[in-house]
């Protein structure tokens, strides 16, 4: 696995700068009350970098972790992140060590009755992380490693014990999902880590191909992204986004012929999707580039016709027909494209370059039902009660 | 082309028998008066300098110059000119000319300009330059039509239009609207949009464009300040920047305007998400006569990749949208701070309206597409900036 940075960071200077911002921010957040817990429905009131003994922090996550089996899937990720924000410091490294020494002693006690336990505290960490991440946990990077970290080992733990099938599926779409959370924070090394790890688990997990995918081609790594996209395929040959991304990564190569075709297809395809107005777009940008103009003009004139809102398609075949020596049909393609609705939504370019949340869905839909089918599991080796029927888990 | 070659020898046989005339009636005594430019069927915009040949026995005393039956200025001392500003209407124009002797004798003549024709050749393709002239690091001001010198592929050209600050404007403001120009940035935009708006005069024109990965607003063409403020003020930045996509937009939109057309730019990053490649908007600025001025804030541009372009491809957008508005005959002007971009703003402006407009009809023009190197002598030095060429079609 190798990744290449993005050129206009300096890796070092980055690393130093992270490191700069940990220490000042850790310092700052020491001895004030955690943030992001006040006013919601955490409850434990503790204040970062209070003294807590070992048996309180076991105490407290046993709590946390009864909470979440009696389907408190609100209150239980608040309180999980209150704790490991009051007990580990970005000022003192050492403390994660503390806090990870406590949380494993209690995996231990209730795993030992049922491995299948693992699972429900992994989402449990997995959906703490995701709460970390949408508040910008200033000042708490290192508690938020910690949990992100819990929630990939719980899951690898879980596989390595189990050694079912069931059980990779389930590791590994864990492992996807935290991969697109870390893609979306434009974390693109660890991200890239989480979809590798998950593939290797389960070598038909699309959302994991395409992910790493799309990180490779984000890094310009052309013939890695067609390994991965060649695979999704494979997996999927109707899947949409992978056609369309192998197509312009095959274009990158100059194997314009292969683009074409799979180009061409895809504006076949009619149910709706995002990716089809770029499948036309990409087809006239391929033909204008071979100077085959009379074909990009008929490409565009055939997709407005599908799409005939969408303003981009407007402009480029204004261009197309300035080319071809009609410029007052292109002054009026644009004056036309004008009068279009404005643009309320993301553009499909915009999407394409973008994590959608939408591509995680399913990993995350399915991590829910299983850690959900587990609660009762929980509940009976924690000695708590089982939760109510229908409460939900995770997001 | 033949048809151009036979145009040229009647208009030099006309000229040698109307001289020959000219001659005879000085020789008769009488006041032998020909408007010498504009000429006749010629089409006449905006500042236009009527020049008037005298030929007499006795001392003149004045030459009156009229526009359509209106007095429109009185030149004393040869060589006989008035500078008269005619309007951007496209239409006939009657120029008279007449001249009074001490003794009281007067001669005239008269000049019938028309109107451009759509089937016109030439007359579509008039050349309108702007012109920045630089004299010890000071725009030059104070410069005549004669001072300027054309040359367009190397051949010098006659310059049929001359004027500074009199044909109006029509501008686009192209503004970057992406997510991150949210909250200050988008502030110090909106206060930089309204100075250069506030500089506007009534003739002038303004769209406003506010762009992210999609056209988030705009206006029409339109004079009314209040307008286009309220366009600024409504929009909530979102989403990535296609600067190509847009700057393309406003190119085209131009294309239909008259007078002084530009775009200004203001953007704060490169182009990741336009379908269109720079080297598009490159070959539309190179066919049209906007001049393009980008705004940055940042200044220097890093390498970067996406999904959409990788390093090298993205070094080369900038590079070609540099290119673009380099020879457009604009410029780029960074700045680092928010506090700067009001004076940004202004000072854009204030450089279109110190720009010298020449006008020329190319006297090489072929309509084959191909590029013409552009270069513009100052009588007395200076350094002039214009555009470096443009596509001949």
């Amino acid at each position: 696995m190798r990744v290449r940075t993005e050129a206009k960071f300096d890796g070092g200077l980055v690393a130093w700068l992270a490191v700069a911002v940990w220490l000042s921010a850790g310092l700052t957040a020491w001895a004030q009350p955690v943030p992001g817990t006040q006013g919601d429905t955490a409850a434990l009131g503790l204040r970062a970098g209070e003294k807590l003994s070992s048996g309180k922090i076991q105490e407290i996550y046993r709590r946390v972790l009864a909470d979440w089996s009696a389907g408190e899937t609100e209150r239980a990720p608040n309180e999980l992140i209150e704790l490991e924000a009051a007990v580990v410091l970005d000022a003192d490294p050492t403390t994660r060590k503390v806090l990870l020494k406590e949380e494993q002693a209690v995996i231990h006690q209730i795993g030992a009755a049922d491995l299948e336990v693992l699972v429900p505290i992994a989402v449990l960490h997995h959906e703490a992380y995701r709460r970390l991440l949408q508040r910008g946990f200033h000042g708490h990077a290192l508690a938020m490693i910690h949990t992100r970290t819990m929630a990939r080992d719980l899951a690898i733990l879980y596989h390595q014990q189990s050694g079912s099938e069931g059980a990779s599926l389930v590791s590994s779409r864990l492992l996807t999902s935290l991969g697109g959370l870390l893609q979306q924070s434009a974390q693109q090394y660890p991200a890239a880590d989480m979809f590798q790890q998950a593939v290797e688990l389960d070598p038909k997990n699309v959302a994991a191909l395409l992910g790493l995918a799309t990180i490779y081609e984000k890094n310009a790594q052309t013939e890695s992204a067609v390994k991965q996209l060649r695979r999704v395929l494979e997996v999927e040959p109707a899947n949409v986004e992978g056609r369309l991304r192998l197509a312009l990564n095959l274009r990158r190569q100059d194997h314009g012929a292969e683009a074409a075709k799979l180009l061409t297809d895809l504006t076949a395809v009619t149910e709706p999707s995002w990716a089809t107005p770029l499948a036309f777009q990409e087809l006239a940008r391929l033909d204008s580039d071979e100077g085959k103009t009379a074909e990009a003009e008929k490409v565009l004139r055939q997709a407005l016709k599908r799409y005939p809102n969408d303003l981009r398609l407007h402009v480029q075949l204004a261009a197309v027909l300035d080319r071809r020596g009609k410029p007052g049909e292109a002054t009026a393609l644009v004056e036309k494209a004008l009068t279009l609705p404005a643009g309320e939504e993301a553009s499909a370019r915009f999407l394409y370059n973008t994590v959608r949340s939408d591509a995680f869905a399913a990993a995350r839909t399915f991590l829910a039902e299983n850690s959900r089918s587990r609660l009762p599991v929980l509940a009976q080796a924690l000695g708590a009660p089982p939760p109510a029927a229908g409460t939900g888990v995770g997001r | 082309m033949r048809m151009k070659k036979t145009r040229l020898l009647l208009t030099t046989l006309t000229g040698l028998f109307l001289a020959g005339l000219f001659l005879a009636e000085a020789a008769q005594g009488q006041l032998a008066v020909r408007i010498l430019s504009p000429e006749p069927g010629q089409p006449v915009f905006g500042s236009t300098d009527v020049r008037v040949g005298v030929q007499a026995g006795v001392p003149i005393d004045r030459v009156e110059v009229f526009v359509n039956g209106k007095l429109a200025g009185t030149s004393k001392k040869p060589p006989y000119h008035v500078q008269v500003d005619v309007g951007e209407d496209n239409i006939k124009r009657e120029f008279r000319a007449v001249a009074y002797s001490s003794t009281g004798t007067t001669g005239a003549d008269a000049v019938l300009t028309q109107p451009v024709t759509i089937n016109d050749e030439m007359n579509l393709k008039l050349r309108a330059l702007f012109v920045t002239v630089m004299r010890d690091g000071l725009r030059a001001l104070n410069l005549g039509k004669d001072d300027f010198q054309v040359m367009d592929n190397g051949a010098p050209q006659e310059i049929v239009t001359f004027g500074r600050d009199e044909l109006p404007l029509t501008a686009v403001l192209l503004l970057d609207t992406s997510e991150s120009m949210q909250g200050k940035r988008q502030e110090a935009v909106r206060r930089g949009a309204k100075a250069f708006l506030d500089g506007m005069k009534s003739s002038d024109e303004a769209m406003l464009a506010l762009f992210s990965d999609r056209l988030l607003r705009f206006t029409p063409f339109s004079s009314d300040k209040s307008v286009l403020e309220t366009a600024i003020a409504g929009t909530q930045a979102a989403g990535g920047t296609a600067v190509n996509d847009f700057l393309y937009m406003s190119l085209k939109l131009l294309d239909a305007r008259q007078g002084q057309r530009v775009v200004v730019l203001f953007s704060d990053g490169s182009d990741v998400h336009s379908v269109l490649p720079a080297s598009d908007v490159l070959w539309k600025s190179r066919a049209g006569q906007a001049l393009i001025y980008w705004i940055q804030l940042g200044g220097k541009h890093e390498s970067f990749t996406s999904s959409w372009r990788d390093f090298k491809t993205n070094d080369k957008e900038y590079q070609d949208l540099e290119r673009t508005i380099k020879e457009s005959g604009g410029r780029i002007l960074t700045i680092d701070r928010l506090e700067d971009l009001e004076d940004a703003f202004r000072n854009v402006l204030k450089e279109l309206r110190e720009q010298y407009a020449v006008g020329y009809y190319p006297n090489n023009s072929k309509g084959d597409g191909k590029w013409h190197k552009l270069d513009i002598r100052v009588k007395g030095g200076g350094r002039a900036r214009t555009r470096e060429g443009y596509a001949d079609y």
